[in-house]
Order: structure tokens, then sequence, then C-alpha cells
């Protein structure tokens, strides 16, 4: 895995929202999912920021929505996960899962064993 | 959820995010930014989600999200002004008469306009280096008579020393008197004339005239010392330094020590003078300078910093009530440094002064800018149509207008600075003969505040001249440019653009005829006040002062002069005739005076005998002083003007009383000018005391001037040892009361050679052009047989038409002002119909000969030349 297809944490979880929105993913209601999901506190310009270094690095697309009432007559930026995005999400998690896998069983055993003393 | 558009983002942050954001992100960020404003709204109230907007708008503050705008603005516009730099050389290159012109008309313009501001800046920086100059008063006296207002800077003796121990608002207090003449100086054998200051002992202390040694606030203590200046002691001494501690003698009678070396008075102090005295030796000299009754002295003042300058004048308004009887005068204070400026008393009122012609001349350099820009601007307006094509092309590939703007601007100031070079070039060359006329010792002075104020003025001028061609270039539609071809001629003027131009045409022969009329007038004024008869004789006379041993044996001095060859006769009086002002007495008393009425000092005139016939002042009846009748001390003659103002109807014989003393009147002599002719002539008496006087006259023979100077050198230096002959001539001194007219006379005429020169040479570029520009016109013309002279006369007219509106205009103008002018003068020229004439006919004939050179050339070409092309 090079240096430009590493996902950092943030940037994983804001591709994964954006995902999760499928269809209505923008900027605002990107930092809603992960707030309620997270119940992290995330600023909106950090947010557009790693959305667009995800754009840059090829893993997200995005094209220009209608614009609306609500949002005082601006269009909103709508972004899809591409496939190279949908790539670097499979091998972070693959490679998550093999150092899961990695991980003996004593380590998590030890934890219930030290209850004891 | 619907917004609610009563709840608005915060406006100054929503601006500041449209301008700094760039335009592919504006939406997203600016759409999610209000939606998330919106829902805040509602949930933590307005306050709050404006906050918070606020925040978010700051947070957004990223490189990636600002506009990238400066990089590339600024390499765009580094080849532009490349470009624009090289077509403005292109076309200085290709028109180069056009260029020629504009260089030559704004070079001569800014020098003229340097060299006043040199001047303007000169008088007004007179008097103000002394570091007290903001608390530094001059006490005036004030009274009111028959005659009218009165006020004078000469005060009483003891009113300085006095005024300091009764009012604690002063600082310093210094009684001054200049005595310019009848100083000699010596050491040993060496001997020379200066001018003397006697002033208090506070005086290096309110003035700052630095002194190289000795202390400020003792070197005028001492009754037995002198300050000199470093020039007269260099000149006295071979080492200056040595000066102190040394004696020198004054008038041969008095010695003094020199306690202190002064350095030269500066060039703009209106106090000049190579030596000071302490005030107490003018006293002891001069007796009536203990009395409150004579006006003797000026008086100084240094205010304390507290002190309120309107609260000090109301204190001592009335003060010399309690000196003097019965006086009505009032004394009042005022900056000593506007005693330059507006300090004129000639009139005994205070009358302006040389503030108006620093007024007047910064006006004639603001005109000549202004006709300099108008010609550049007429220039550049009328020569646009070769630019047409330019402008058209450059327009419809999407150059914005106001980078148009600015190319034109640029050109101008360009232009401008060429000519700044040229006029400090210039300014450079005519700097001496300027000081010559103006008295003054001007230099280019390499200073950032000069710098920079003449960079200002270029500038300045360069986008005033450039103001209306750039506007009016860029304004031209591409469409109507192009499809016309951008010819010559098919392009028409609107009617608006001949009018501005035509009107500024107007201005300038305004200006240039306004100018004319006035050399004539000062001219004229100048020429009668020289020839004037003044009732006396002035010519061939020179005089020198009464001292040392011939002051003694008055007349055996007299005498033996007269026995001189080349010398026609020798007589001494108080001081020279000319001028006024100076010693002054009331008549207290003669029969028939009315009771209760103020009358105007009288001038005396102390005199040995055969004054007045050495004058040649006529004689209106009686007599003049004689030896025949022995003692003639009680005798009095007085001039017509105060035997008119005393009202007497047979003066001969009757008594007068001045200080007790009767005086018995024996003639009258016809008025003469002896003061200068701004004012009229004032009473006047003769009495014959050979002991006041000071000054010795001799009459020469006319044409052996050289030959009798010679005689007369000899002999003084052999009889009067050890004072130089210093002489002069009277008519010399007359014309020095009138230097302010000589010099606005020959500066005007400068100025008016100045601006006719460049007004001529705008007229010159604008009848080439439209010779130009009716070429073929004319050519058809001739084909259908106009003669060449026809043609001069349809190209001439329009001109001809300017130059007639502008007299017009002038004429009325420059009759006020110089009727303005010369109310100044009691004795004046009439202004005549043909000084106007005489201006609107030099300005016509200099008009034509600019105009006609180019319409002979027009009309003498072969009409085949231009039309083969058709």
């Amino acid at each position: 895995m090079n240096q430009r297809n590493h996902l950092g944490e943030f940037e994983e979880i804001v591709l994964l929202t954006v995902g999760i929105l499928y269809d209505d993913a923008y900027g605002l209601a990107i930092t809603d999912e992960i707030e309620q999901r997270t119940g992290r506190s995330v600023t909106i310009s950090s947010v557009h920021k790693t959305l667009m270094r995800l754009e840059q690095k090829g893993f997200l697309h995005s094209h220009m929505g209608g614009a609306s009432e609500e949002r005082g007559g601006r269009k909103k930026r709508l972004f899809t996960i591409t496939n190279s995005g949908k790539e670097v999400l499979r091998e972070a998690r693959q490679m998550r899962n093999a150092l899961w896998q990695a991980v003996p069983r004593v380590v998590w055993g030890s934890g219930f064993g030290s209850l004891n003393d | 959820m619907n917004p609610n558009p009563n709840y608005l983002p915060p406006r100054l942050a929503a601006r500041f995010l449209r301008w700094y954001c760039r335009s592919e992100l504006l939406d997203e960020v600016a759409g999610d930014l209000y939606e998330l404003f919106q829902r805040r709204v509602e949930v933590k109230g307005l306050r709050r989600a404006q906050l918070l907007y606020w925040f978010n708008v700051l947070m957004f503050l990223h490189p990636d999200y600002i506009r990238k705008r400066n990089q590339q603005y600024f390499r765009n516009s580094i080849a532009m002004f490349k470009q624009n730099l090289l077509l403005t050389i292109r076309s200085f290159q290709r028109y180069r008469s056009t260029f020629l012109i504009n260089l030559l008309g704004l070079s001569t313009g800014l020098a003229c306009a340097i060299l006043i501001f040199l001047w303007v800046s000169d008088e007004l920086s007179v008097d103000k280096f002394h570091i007290n100059n903001d608390r530094l008063y001059q006490l005036l006296e004030e009274n009111q008579n028959t005659e009218g207002r009165w006020i004078g800077p000469f005060t009483a003796g003891l009113l300085a020393e006095t005024l300091k121990e009764e009012f604690p608002e002063i600082d310093y207090s210094v009684p001054a008197r200049l005595v310019p003449e009848g100083n000699t100086l010596s050491l040993g054998d060496k001997s020379l004339k200066a001018e003397a200051l006697f002033a208090g002992p506070d005086f290096f202390q309110a003035f700052s005239f630095g002194l190289t040694s000795g202390d400020p606030s003792q070197v005028l203590t001492d009754k037995k010392n002198i300050v000199i200046s470093e020039a007269l002691a260099k000149s006295l001494f071979t080492n200056p330094a040595q000066a102190v501690g040394k004696t020198v003698a004054y008038n041969q009678n008095q010695e003094f020590q020199v306690a202190g070396v002064f350095e030269d008075t500066p060039a703009n102090s209106s106090l000049q003078f190579d030596f000071v005295l302490p005030f107490a030796v003018y006293q002891e000299m001069n007796a009536n300078t203990l009395d409150w009754n004579f006006n003797t002295t000026q008086a100084f003042v240094v205010l304390r910093e507290d002190a309120s300058l309107a609260a000090f004048n109301q204190k001592i308004s009335g003060f010399l009530q309690t000196r003097r009887e019965e006086s009505n005068t009032i004394l009042w204070v005022r900056p000593f440094s506007d005693a330059y400026l507006y300090g004129n008393y000639e009139e005994g009122e205070l009358s302006g002064g040389r503030i108006a012609y620093v007024r007047l001349f910064s006006i004639i350099a603001v005109f000549i800018l202004i006709i300099a820009c108008i010609n550049f601007t007429n220039l550049t307006t009328a020569r646009a149509t070769r630019r047409l094509k330019e402008i058209g092309i450059k327009k419809a590939i999407g150059v914005r207008r106001s980078s148009l703007v600015f190319q034109y601007l640029g050109e101008s100031v360009l232009v401008a600075i060429i000519s700044l070079l040229v006029a400090v070039l210039l300014v450079g060359l005519f700097l001496p003969q300027f000081n010559s006329i103006t008295g003054k010792e001007l230099s280019m002075m390499v200073e950032i505040p000069m710098m920079l104020t003449l960079l200002g003025i270029t500038i300045g001028t360069g986008l005033v001249a450039g103001a209306y061609p750039a506007i009016y270039l860029s304004g031209f539609s591409p469409l109507k440019i192009l499809k016309g071809g951008g010819s010559l001629g098919k392009f028409s003027m609107p009617l608006s653009d001949l009018l501005a131009r035509k009107g500024l045409v107007v201005f300038q022969f305004v200006v240039s005829v306004i100018l004319i009329v006035a050399v004539l007038v000062v001219y004229q004024q100048i020429a009668y006040v020289q020839n004037k008869n003044l009732g006396y004789t002035k010519e061939n006379v020179l005089y020198f002062d009464l001292e040392g041993k011939a002051a003694e044996n008055l007349e055996t001095f007299l005498n033996e002069i007269e026995q001189l060859p080349y010398v026609d006769n020798a007589s001494s009086i108080g001081q020279t005739i000319v001028g006024s002002g100076l010693n002054t007495f009331g008549i207290d008393q003669w029969e028939g005076k009315p009771e209760g009425v103020e009358f105007p000092p009288f001038e005396m005139r102390p005199v040995a005998l055969g004054m007045i016939e050495l004058l040649n002042i006529r004689m209106l009846e009686g007599r003049t002083f004689s030896p025949d009748y022995g003692s003639e001390e009680d005798k009095i003659i007085f001039n017509q003007a105060a035997i008119a103002i005393m009202g007497l109807d047979d003066p001969l014989g009757q008594k007068v009383f001045i200080r007790g003393t009767a005086l018995e009147i024996i003639g009258v002599t016809e008025d003469f000018h002896f003061a200068s002719l701004h004012e009229e002539i004032n009473p006047l008496f003769f009495v014959l005391r050979p002991t006041w006087t000071h000054k010795v006259m001799v009459k020469v023979k006319a044409g052996q001037e050289q030959s009798a100077i010679d005689e007369l050198t000899k002999f003084y230096q052999a009889y009067n040892p050890g004072f130089p002959f210093d002489f002069r001539f009277l008519d010399e001194e007359y014309q020095a009361m009138y230097v302010a007219e000589q010099r606005v006379s020959t500066l005007s005429a400068y100025f008016a050679g100045i601006a006719i020169l460049i007004s001529c040479l705008g007229l010159f570029g604008l009848s080439a052009f439209t010779a130009e520009r009716r070429l073929k016109e004319i050519s058809i013309r001739k084909i259908m047989g106009a003669s060449s002279a026809g043609i001069v006369a349809l190209l001439s007219t329009e001109f001809t038409h300017l130059v007639l509106i502008s007299v017009g205009i002038a004429v009325p103008i420059s009759f006020l002002m110089a009727r303005n002018w010369l109310d100044n003068f009691a004795y004046s020229i009439e202004l005549k119909w043909w000084y106007f004439a005489l201006a609107a006919a030099v300005t016509f004939i200099i008009a034509w000969l600019s105009v006609g050179l180019q319409t002979i050339k027009a009309a003498l070409i072969n009409p085949v030349e231009s039309l083969k092309n058709e």
C-alpha cells in the first residue's frame, strides 16, 4: 500500500458516511451524519477540507446538485464514492481484519484474568 | 424546514466569505453555512447563530478556499505595462512634433512653477527660524487722528524693559534699534563700515542668532561689550577665533570689548546687521530714548508658553496712557514673523505687504501650469483619431475601459516626468538670473520634502493633463471606430468635445492677454515713477555720513569740499531727503490753531546752509536760510502741504511753537515728493540746525562724476582719517524704494512671455492638426478654383474667433486688476485704452503667426498629391 492511498481515520469515516448517505451526500448532511453516528463534534470546515482532499485523491466524485430556498439559493455539491474509493475502503477493512486476526487470543483473555487480581 | 427570511446570516460575514472564497467553491460553502445558520437560529437563537456563522466563515480561511488572484494579476500587469510603454514610446516617435510641443510646453510650465515655488517657500520661511517663533511678538502702537488710523512699529525706548517689570507673562523683552548707516568699526588702522543693531540684554535669548562664542544671557549685559558677526570678525581679525576679548573702536570715539561672535545673519532673516551693541549705549547717545514721548525704538517680547495672546493684548492696550500725558495710543503685539509678509506700515496702515506678491505669483504659477496642461489635453484629444484603430482593436478583444484609462494616464504622467527632468535642467540654467531679479539666494535644495513636492506637482500635472484624454479616448465605441475604418475625417467629434477644446483655447488666451496688460501697466507705472518731476533734483547728488573730524568742523569741511574741482556745492541734512516717518514732530501751537483737533506729525529736516538750493527745491514764497540775516536758528520753512494743513493764509512772518521754542516762518517751498509715490505728500518743515545733521550731500558736475568721486575720496581720506569714504547717489536710493515694483515688472514680463509661448505652442499644434484633417477639403476647394489667400482666411477664421472671444473676456478683467493695483499708488498713471488695444494686437499677431505658418503650408499644397489616392 503506497502513501497516496493511505486513508486517515477521519478520512475513512467521511468516506464511509458518503456511502451511507448514498444520493444525498453533501457537506452539511455528512457533518450531521458523522455527529449523530459517532457522537463526535466536528466542524463543517474540516469535513469540507477532507472531502476536497478525498476528491483530489480520486476516492470521491462530485457533481453540483440543485439549488433550494433552504440554502439561500445556493447549489449543493453532491459526492459519490468512486471505484478506487471503494477499493481503498475495502483495503483498509482487509488490513484491519488481518491485523485483528494477528492479535493472539490471550491478549483479550488476559484482560479478564487480571480482573480477578 | 423552511428558512425564515427574517433571519439572515450577518451581512458583513457573508460579504467577507463571498470576497475571499474561490468562486467554484462558494456555492457549496455558502449554501451549507446558510442551512446550518437557519437550523441554529431555531435551536440556539439569532445571536448565537450569528456568532457561530462568523466562526464558520473564519474557519474556512484556508489556502485551498482563498481565491488566487494576486499572482496572476501581477504577471499580467507587468506584461501590460511593458506593452503600454512600448506603445507610448512608438507614438512619441511617430508623432514627434506633438510630443515635442507637449514636452516643451510642460517643461517650461513646470520650470516656471518650480522657480516660483522656490521663491514662495523662501518668502514664507523668512523669520520663522527663531526657536521662540511661536511666542515671539513685536509691539505696535496704534492711534487715531483726523488723518485716520496710524499703526507703527516704533515706540518709546523705555517701553520694553518697563513692560518686563510689570507683566509676568513676559519671558524676554528686547528694545532694539537698527542703525544701518554711519557706523565705523576700527582696529588699529583698519576701519570699515558695518550695520549696527542696538539691543537689550535679552536679545540673543529671544532671537535665535547663534553665538559661536559667548554666553547668550551675558554678552549684552555690560555697556563696554560688543558682539560681532563671523564675517566681521574675519575682516577685522586675521584669526576670528581670537576676536573675543579684543577691543575695537566705534566711530573713533568709543571703545568696546568683543564679548561674543555670532553666525552671520541668515538670508531669510528680516533683521540684518553686522554687530550688536548694548541698547544702553544707544540710550547714552540719544537722550530722547529716555523720554516716553519719543518713538525711537522697536520692541520685541517673548511671552511665556502658558500666556494667552488675547489676554495679554487686553492687559497692555492702555499701558501707554499711564506714562504719557494725553495719549490715546493703544499698544498691542503681533507675531514677529508676520511682520515680513504682512507688515506694510508705509501708509500708517497695515496694508498687506509682501504676501500680496506671494499670492500673486502663486496664482501665476498655477495658471501657467494650467495653460501647459490645456495644451496637452487639447493636442492629445485632437490627435485621438490617429489612435482610433488601436483603441478599437483593444476594446474588441476585451480590454477593459479602466486599463485604457490607465494606459493614457500613464502616458501623460510619463511625459510629465520627462518634462520634469528637462524643467530641472532649465531651472538650474536660469536660477542665477532669477536670483538676480528677485534679490534672493535660492538654490535647488536636494531635500526629500522638496523632491517629494516636485514629484507630487509633476505627477499631479500629468494626471490633470491626461484625465480628459484618458476618459475621452477610452469611451469610444469599438463598433463605430472599426466600421468607420478609423480614417481621418470620417470620425466626427461630438459637439461637446469641440466646445470643451475651444473653451480651453479661450482660457489660455484670456490668461495671456491679462498678463500682457499687466506687463504694460506695471512698466508704464514704473517709468512714470522714475521720470516724474519730484520737485527736487536727484541727479548728480551723492551723499555720505557726516562723522569724525568733519562733524566737528562742519562749516570748514563743507567750504573745503566746495573748493574741490568738479564739485558744484555741498551742504548737510538730518538724513537723506528720501523716505519718511523717521523723524517727526508735532507742531504745538500757531495762530488760529483749532482746539481739540489732532494733527498728523510733521516731517522734520534739519539742514545746514545751502541745502534747499542744492536740491533745487523751489520756493513758493519767502526766502531760504541765508547767512545775511545773522542767526537763523529761530526760523522755519514749511512745505506747501504743511501750510495747507495748518490753514495759514499769510504764513510769512507768523510764529509757530515746537516744544516751547518759538520759530518764525520765513519761507514756503513747493511740494516735493520726499517719500515714495505710494504716499501723498506729507507736511514737512526745514530748520537750520547744522549740529543735527548726519548726511553730507554734494552736488557734482554732470558728466564728471568719476573725477569728482576721485577728488572727494582723496580729500576725505586726508581730512578724516580712520573713516572709510562710503558714498551713495541719491537717485540710486530713490530707485531702491521701488525695488518691489521693479521685480514685479521684470518677472511679470518673463511670465507673460512664457504664458504666451506655451499658448502659442498649443495653437500651433492645433492648427497643424486642423490643416492636416482638412487636407482633402482644401485640395478639392483648390481644384474648384479657390485662391491660396482664401484658404488661409478659411483656416484662420476659427482661431481668430477664439482669440477675439478671449480678448473680449480678458479686457474687463485686466482693467479691474490694473485699476486695483494702481490704487496702491497715490500718484499713478491713467489707464489708457491703447494698453488693452496693444495687448489684444500683440495676442492677435502672435496667434496669427503661429497659425499662419501652418495654413500657408496647407494652402500651397498641390491638390494632386493628396487626392491621387482616392
